[in-house]
């Protein structure tokens, strides 16, 4: 009972709250309800929680400031769930430090993917990632050391921009990378036409990769927005 | 933006106005006839009114056209009188013809307007009556079904429970999908002038729109085939996944019979063409004609209502590929089936 994990949802609508409550509380989470950010803000601090889940519009305010105040203490794994669905809104949130963003209405299994995924990312972090250590996921392989991928053992030649891309979606696998994200880690400056080079080397990893679009792939793709490595429990 | 519009219809006011004086200057001294010097200046201030914004423009060139005319086509030449009651005369007359043809043309802009916004009006008038009906139909279901099952669920038994909590999650399904299409109208409105476009790479959309689809239609057999380059297509992108995901949805729906849907994009220099074909059933000859727009469904008597819905989810289409600048159709196959094209500019250069 020790090891559930804790899980706290902000959300002020009641009929959501208990839908999501039921849904994790099934799934073996325990889970705290907070239904505006004043009570999201104490509940963290009380019981704090291994994930949150949080809504953007609150009673008591925008929960993206909530959010960014939030990051500076603390990088505990939160996923937005909100009806807001543009991709501006996409990447405010993912920006100021969200792990991932699933809209509403939303699929209880990918939801629950989506907890599983990002719980894993702390895992990660928390058991201090060696620099010598290798990435799996299915069987995608990366060997951080030498900077060689596999796929099912097959090496795969990608570019150095290409390798660094992977690399950089699996160091943060289980979070969505938003495209300003990625090409400023990449080659280190925000760059407008940027966006389009990285879809350029995007869609040629995955032909390296051997994979059609649509086809499923280990990066998931958010148009306008960015993208994620998955995580192992997807 | 309006600093650049005001000094545009000065210059034009400018030009037509030179254009006018050497004209008058031309018929005067080399073909000798004075009469007509009037009339060129009224006409030139008709020109003006009709190709400037507002109707300062045409008054300014009124005014102008009249201390031309007097200065350099009534006697005394190359000098101003307004002595000789002749001219003041003459001036009078070109200043009111000046003044009502600038009227009139900025009346006649003003109708058309009027008209075009009325038309806008009506077809939202017209959607939203549209989607008040659509929304009703699924809500009717959700409402009933679970009240049922709150009321007497024990007493239905559980293999008829679960057909009834599927009724309700597809009629959940279908009003999302309203929701989403009536996102994107109002996307396309509030952007009144022009969409934004970002340069995207076909690949990347064609990924994001084909996992979205089969997740939701793990079943359906779907084809795709894009060119081996990268095309580069400048587009809303999320409007765009819109337009596929509706085709194909609609493909899903009303394509009876169908077993293979296929996903092509071809190129040539200039731009991309999307085709969703379908092996279906093909589209009603009567509903071919208006498929677009947003009453596609209004003529069927049958009594399933989600046919109406594919009235409201190609006129987004059309829409939005329209404010892409862009052309969208739908044909029967000669060896049956349906079949949506639509084209989009694509942006030159290579990419590597």
């Amino acid at each position: 009972m020790n090891n559930k994990y804790k899980i706290l949802v902000v959300e002020d609508e009641k009929n959501i709250q208990t839908l999501v409550s039921a849904l994790l509380e099934t799934e073996g989470y325990s889970v705290i309800s907070a239904y505006n950010l004043a009570e999201a803000d104490m509940l963290f601090v009380s019981h704090r929680p291994d994930l949150i889940i949080l809504d953007l519009g609150m009673p008591d305010g925008d929960g993206i400031v909530f959010l960014k105040k939030l990051r500076k203490t603390t990088a505990v794994p939160l996923i937005v769930l909100s009806a807001r669905n543009s991709e501006s809104d996409k990447v405010d949130a993912l920006d100021a430090g969200a792990n991932d963003y699933v809209t509403k209405p939303f699929s209880s299994a990918e939801f629950l993917a989506r907890i599983r995924s990002a719980l894993r990312s702390v895992r990660l972090s928390e058991t201090g990632r060696l620099p010598h250590a290798t990435f799996n996921v299915d069987d995608l392989k990366i060997d951080y050391e030498s900077r060689r991928i596999f796929i099912a053992n097959a090496e795969i030649r990608l570019t150095q921009t290409e390798y660094n891309i992977v690399a950089f979606l699996a160091q943060n696998a289980g979070k969505m990378m938003t495209y300003q994200g990625i090409i400023k880690a990449i080659w280190g400056y925000p760059d407008g036409g940027g966006i389009k080079k990285l879809q350029v080397n995007m869609a040629n990893i995955r032909k390296k990769f051997g994979i059609k679009p649509g086809e499923e792939s280990y990066i998931v793709n958010e148009l306008g927005v960015g993208y994620r490595m998955k995580g192992l429990e997807e | 933006m309006k600093k650049s519009s005001v000094i545009k219809n000065i210059l034009l006011t400018a030009l037509v106005l030179t254009c006018a004086f050497g004209t008058a200057i031309l018929m005067q001294n080399v073909f000798g006839v004075k009469q007509i010097v009037a009339a060129v200046f009224v006409f030139a201030v008709f020109i003006v009114s009709f190709i400037t914004d507002k109707y300062v423009y045409g008054i300014v060139s009124a005014f102008v056209s009249v201390l031309a005319v007097n200065w350099a086509f009534t006697f005394p030449y190359f000098a101003f009188s307004f002595g000789m009651t002749e001219n003041i005369v003459s001036a009078v007359v070109m200043i009111i013809i000046a003044l009502f043809t600038s009227m009139l043309v900025t009346k006649v802009k003003y109708t058309e307007d009027l008209k075009r916004e009325n038309e806008k009006e009506r077809m939202r008038a017209n959607l939203l009556r549209a989607v008040s009906h659509d929304l009703r139909t699924p809500l009717t279901t959700i409402y009933g079904a679970t009240s049922m099952l709150l009321d007497s669920g024990d007493a239905i038994d559980k293999e008829k429970q679960i057909e009834i909590l599927k009724g309700i999650k597809e009629d959940a399904d279908w009003l999302n999908r309203i929701v989403e299409n009536l996102l994107s109208v109002t996307r396309i409105s509030e952007g009144k002038v022009k969409i934004i476009k970002t340069p995207t790479v076909l690949d990347e959309l064609v990924d994001s729109v084909i996992v979205r689809f089969k997740k939701r239609y793990p079943h359906v057999n779907i084809t795709v085939q894009i060119p081996d380059e990268i095309v580069v297509i400048p587009m809303d992108a999320l409007l765009i996944s819109q337009v596929l995901v509706n085709i194909l949805e609609n493909a899903v729906h009303h394509a009876k019979g169908m077993t293979e849907l296929r996903f092509c994009v071809e190129v040539d220099e200039n731009k991309a063409y999307f085709s969703i074909i379908d092996n279906g059933c093909g589209i009603e000859k009567d509903r071919l004609l208006n498929l677009f727009d947003g009453y596609g469904g209004e003529k069927d008597n049958s009594n399933d209502n989600r046919k109406r819905n594919a009235g409201i989810g190609l006129s987004v289409c059309a829409s939005i590929i329209k404010a892409h600048g862009g052309f969208i159709c739908a044909e029967n196959q000669r060896e049956g089936g349906a079949k949506f094209t639509f084209d989009l500019e694509r942006e030159k250069g290579q990419y590597e």
